[in-house]
C-alpha cells in the first residue's frame, strides 16, 4: 500500500517537473522563473518546519537558524574552497545534521515556550557569530563577491534556465522526501507524540529519540532552502540567520495551513505573491500584511489549505450523508481523516 | 452577372485595401511613434519603509531634480526618464529581487542603487548576472569598487568612500590636535562593520599625520541604542582630550543631545563625522557650539553659487533640507544622463563606455566638476571639508576643505596594502 502511495507520489512530481520545465517555453518571463527560485528556497524551508510545527507538535521559533546555516555554509564552500556545486551541498547538509544534533538534543526534552524560545537563543546566537566573524562573513555587510556556479554534470548554473530547472527540480525532489517521511510509520509516529506524547512513551516510542530525529530532518531540509536562496542573491547575508526569518516562515505555514502536507507552500506562494504586488502598489506593506493576516486568523481561523481541506471533507461527509438518510439506514463507519494526514 | 461579381471583387478589395491602411494608420504609424517615444526606464530598489526610509525620499528626490530637467530638454530624442522606485526594507535579497524585477518584469534599462551596503553588494551581483548598468549612489563601503574580484564592468558608483572620508578626517584631526596638543584621544562608535572600519581608518590616519596621538579608550554602543549614559560616564572617568565619533543617524542625535546633559563637548574636542547634514543638524534639540565634522552635505560648502542655487532649489521643490544622499543621488544620476546623451543609447556597454572616466559639472565638485574615474569606476573630486558647528543656520560657516592629493596619496598606499591594485 505505502510502496504504491510512493509511486504515485513519485508519478506526480515527475509530472510536476515536466510542468516546471516546459513553463518557461509556454510563458518566457524571467520574472516568473525567478518567482519559482525564490518559492523553491521558501516552499522547502516552510515544508521543512511544518514537519515540526505540524506533524511532531515542535513549534520552532528558530528554524531560520538552518536557513543561514544553509546559505552562508555553502556560499563559504564555493567561495573558499572552491569545490564543485554538489559537494557544497553535500558538505552543508552534513554541517546541518550535525549542528541540528547537537542542537535538538539540547532543546527537544524542553516543552513548548521553553523549546520555542531555546532554538530561537540558537539562531539568534548564528547571527551574532556572522555580524561579529566579519573576517570569514562580511559581518553585517554580507558575504560578498558572489558565488562561484562551476558547471557539474552538464548543469550550468549561470545560465537562468539551467538554475530555474535546478531550484525547481530541488523543490520537487524535497517535497517528494518530505512526503515521503511523513507517510511513513516515522511520520505516523510523530504524529502520535504530537497528540499524546504519554501514550507513545507507554506504547515503547523514546519520544525525545523520534523528536531529535524529525529536529534533525527538518535542519537538514532548511539547509537546503537556504542553500537556493544563496545561490538566487549570490551571496549571503546576515538577514537569512535573522529571527525575522523564521517569522517569516511562521507566516507561510500560518497563512497556509498546518494539517495540509502543501499548506507550507501554498502559503509560500501565498506570502510570496503577496509581497511582489503590495511592494509594487504601496509602501506600507507590513500594514497590508498584517490586515490580510488579522483576517487569517479571526476570519478563516486556520491556515488557506486548512479551511479548503475541512469544506471538502465537509462536503464529501454530507454527500454520504444525505442518501443515507433518506434510506433511513444505519449508516457504515466513515473514515475519519486525522490532522496532519 | 459577371460583370456585378467583378465590380462586387473590386469593391470588396477596395474595402479591404482601405481597412488595411486604416488598421496601419491607426495602429500601425502610432506603433512606430511609440516606440520611438518608449520611456527610458530606471529602476530604483531603495529603502521607503522603517526607521530609515529617508534613504528613499531624500534618494529619490535627488535623482528627480537630475531627471526633471533632462526630460523637459527633450529626452533622448524624444525618449524620456521614468523612475520606479520600489521598497526593499532594507532587505539584501528583497533588493536583489527587485533589481531583477524591476529589469526583466518592468522593463528597466539602468538601475540606481540606493540601498545600504549589504544591498548595494547584492544588487552589484544582479548587475554583473544580467550585464545591465548599476549606479551605485549611498554605499559609502570601498572595497566594493576598490576590490578588483568585485569590479563589474557595467557598475559605478557616485557616492563618497570611506576611505577619502578617513583620510580627510585624519588630516584634519591631526593638523587641530597638533595645534591645540591633543594628545589623548577616545573613540565612541556604533558597533557593527561601518563604526569599526571607519574608526580603525580614521585612527591610523591621525596617527600618519601626528603619530604623538595616544588612543586612551574606545567605546562601542549598541546600533540604535537609546540610552548613552554608560558612554558618557566611561568618556568621562577617561578624561580624554579629543574624541572620534561616527555615530549616525538617531543615533548621533541621541548622542549629542544627551552629552550636552553632561557637559561632554566643554570638556574635550569632539569629531563627531556625520553631524553636517541638515537632518541631523536640524534635529539636535541644542546644537553644541565647538563641535568639528565633516560635510556630509551643506549648501554653504563648496561655497558656489551652483550650490546655493540647487539646494534653494531642492528646498523649493520638496519643502525639507537637502541631505548627503540627496546630493550623491543627483550626482549618479548626472552621470547617467549625460552618459545616455553622449553614447546615444541606453545599451548597457556604450553607455558604460560613455561614463567611464567622464567628468561632469557638479555643485558639489571641489572646482565646480566631478570625475568618474576610469580605472576603478569610481566618484572623485567632490567637495570635501572640516568645520565647527555653531548652534543656528548656516550651522557651519567656515569649511576648510581638505587636499584631494593627499587623498590620492594615502589612498593608492591603501589600495596596495589591501592587494586591490
Amino acid at each position: 500500500m505505502m510502496k504504491s502511495s510512493f509511486l504515485r507520489d513519485c508519478l506526480i512530481a515527475l509530472a510536476a517537473f515536466a510542468i516546471l520545465a516546459v513553463l518557461p517555453f509556454v510563458y518566457p518571463s524571467r520574472g516568473m522563473s525567478d518567482f519559482v527560485i525564490r518559492l523553491a528556497a521558501f516552499g522547502i524551508f516552510a515544508t521543512s518546519l511544518n514537519l515540526l510545527v505540524g506533524y511532531a507538535g515542535l513549534e520552532s521559533f528558530g528554524h531560520g537558524l538552518f536557513f543561514g546555516l544553509g546559505a552562508y555554509t555553502f556560499a563559504l564552500t564555493m567561495q573558499k574552497l572552491g569545490t564543485s556545486i554538489p559537494v557544497a551541498f553535500a558538505l552543508t547538509i552534513l554541517l546541518s545534521v550535525v549542528v541540528a544534533c547537537v542542537v535538538g538534543a539540547i532543546c527537544v526534552r524542553l516543552k513548548e515556550i521553553y523549546f520555542a524560545f531555546l532554538t530561537l537563543a540558537f539562531q539568534m546566537l548564528l547571527h551574532s557569530l556572522i555580524i561579529a566573524w566579519t573576517p570569514l562573513t562580511g559581518g553585517d555587510q554580507g558575504l560578498t563577491g558572489g558565488v562561484p556556479r562551476p558547471p557539474f554534470l552538464g548543469i550550468r548554473l549561470d545560465q537562468p534556465y539551467h538554475l530555474y530547472l535546478f531550484c525547481g527540480g530541488l523543490l520537487v525532489l524535497c517535497l517528494l522526501l518530505m512526503r515521503h517521511i511523513v507517510q511513513s510509520p516515522f511520520g505516523y509516529t510523530l504524529r502520535m507524540i504530537r497528540d499524546n506524547p504519554a501514550r507513545a512513551t507507554f506504547l515503547g516510542v523514546q519520544v525525545w529519540r523520534m523528536r531529535l530525529a524529525a529536529f534533525v530532518i527538518a535542519g537538514a531540509f532548511g539547509s537546503i532552502g537556504g542553500m537556493v536562496m544563496s545561490l538566487f542573491v549570490s551571496g549571503a547575508f546576515p538577514d537569512f540567520a535573522y529571527w525575522t526569518i523564521s517569522g517569516e516562515a511562521i507566516f507561510m505555514i500560518m497563512l497556509g495551513g498546518t494539517t495540509v502536507f502543501f499548506g507550507p507552500l501554498a502559503g509560500a506562494i501565498m506570502l510570496l505573491m503577496l509581497n511582489d504586488a503590495v511592494t509594487k502598489l504601496t509602501e506600507h506593506y507590513g500594514l497590508v500584511l498584517g490586515i490580510i493576516i488579522l483576517m487569517f486568523a479571526l476570519g478563516l481561523r486556520k491556515g488557506f489549505m486548512d479551511y479548503l481541506a475541512e469544506w471538502w471533507r465537509g462536503r464529501q461527509m454530507s454527500s454520504v450523508a444525505a442518501p443515507a438518510a433518506t434510506q433511513a439506514r444505519p449508516l457504515p463507519a466513515q473514515p475519519v481523516k486525522v490532522a496532519g494526514e | 452577372m459577371s460583370k456585378g461579381s467583378d465590380t462586387r471583387r473590386h469593391r470588396r478589395d477596395f474595402i479591404k485595401t482601405g481597412a488595411a491602411l486604416t488598421a496601419t494608420a491607426v495602429a500601425g504609424f502610432p506603433f512606430v511613434s511609440r516606440a520611438q517615444n518608449k520611456p527610458i526606464k530606471i529602476g530604483m530598489p531603495t529603502i521607503q519603509s522603517g526607521r530609515a526610509a529617508m534613504v528613499g525620499s531624500s534618494s529619490r528626490n535627488g535623482c528627480m531634480m537630475e531627471i526633471e530637467k533632462f526630460n523637459a530638454a527633450g529626452g533622448l530624442n524624444g525618449r524620456m526618464i521614468e523612475l520606479i522606485a520600489r521598497d526593499t526594507k532594507g532587505k539584501p535579497e528583497e533588493a536583489a529581487r527587485l533589481s531583477r524585477e524591476l529589469v526583466n518584469s518592468d522593463g528597466c534599462e539602468i538601475l540606481f542603487d540606493s540601498e545600504s551596503s549589504a544591498g548595494a553588494f547584492a544588487i552589484h551581483e544582479v548587475a554583473k548576472d544580467l550585464g545591465v548598468v548599476v549606479m551605485h549612489m549611498n554605499t559609502e563601503t570601498s572595497s566594493l569598487t576598490a576590490d578588483p574580484k568585485l569590479r563589474v564592468p557595467t557598475a559605478f558608483r557616485a557616492s563618497r568612500q570611506g576611505i577619502h572620508d578617513s583620510i580627510a578626517a585624519g588630516s584634519y584631526a591631526a593638523k587641530i590636535a597638533k595645534d591645540k596638543g591633543l594628545k589623548k584621544w577616545i573613540s565612541c562608535s556604533p558597533d557593527y562593520a561601518y563604526g569599526r572600519d571607519s574608526t580603525a581608518l580614521f585612527l591610523e590616519y591621525l596617527k600618519h599625520f601626528y603619530p604623538e596621538v595616544e588612543v586612551v579608550g574606545e567605546v562601542w554602543p549598541k546600533l540604535y541604542q537609546p540610552d548613552y549614559t554608560d558612554a558618557l560616564t566611561k568618556i568621562l572617568q577617561i578624561k580624554p582630550q579629543a574624541m572620534y565619533s561616527c555615530l549616525w543617524g538617531g543615533d548621533l542625535t541621541a548622542f549629542v543631545d544627551q552629552s550636552t546633559i553632561y557637559n561632554l563637548f566643554t570638556q574635550m574636542e569632539s569629531f563627531t563625522i556625520n553631524v553636517a547634514d541638515y537632518t541631523i543638524l536640524t534635529a539636535i534639540k541644542n546644537l553644541p557650539k565647538g563641535l568639528h565634522s565633516s560635510n556630509r552635505y551643506l549648501s554653504t560648502f563648496p561655497k558656489s553659487e551652483a550650490n546655493a542655487k540647487w539646494a534653494a532649489d531642492y528646498r523649493a521643490k520638496f519643502n525639507e533640507y537637502p541631505i548627503t544622499w540627496s546630493w550623491e543621488n543627483a550626482t549618479g544620476t548626472k552621470f547617467i544622463l549625460e552618459g545616455i546623451k553622449k553614447a546615444g543609447t541606453t545599451e548597457a556597454k556604450k553607455l558604460a563606455d560613455a561614463i567611464r572616466g567622464m567628468k561632469i559639472e557638479s555643485p558639489f565638485g571641489v572646482d565646480g566638476t566631478v570625475t568618474m574615474r576610469e580605472e576603478d569606476q569610481t566618484l572623485v573630486n567632490y567637495a570635501i571639508g572640516w568645520g565647527q558647528t555653531i548652534p543656528k543656520d548656516p550651522f557651519m560657516p567656515d569649511v576648510t576643505a581638505v587636499d584631494w592629493k593627499v587623498i590620492y596619496e594615502l589612498e593608492t598606499a591603501w589600495k596596495k596594502k589591501n592587494n586591490y591594485t
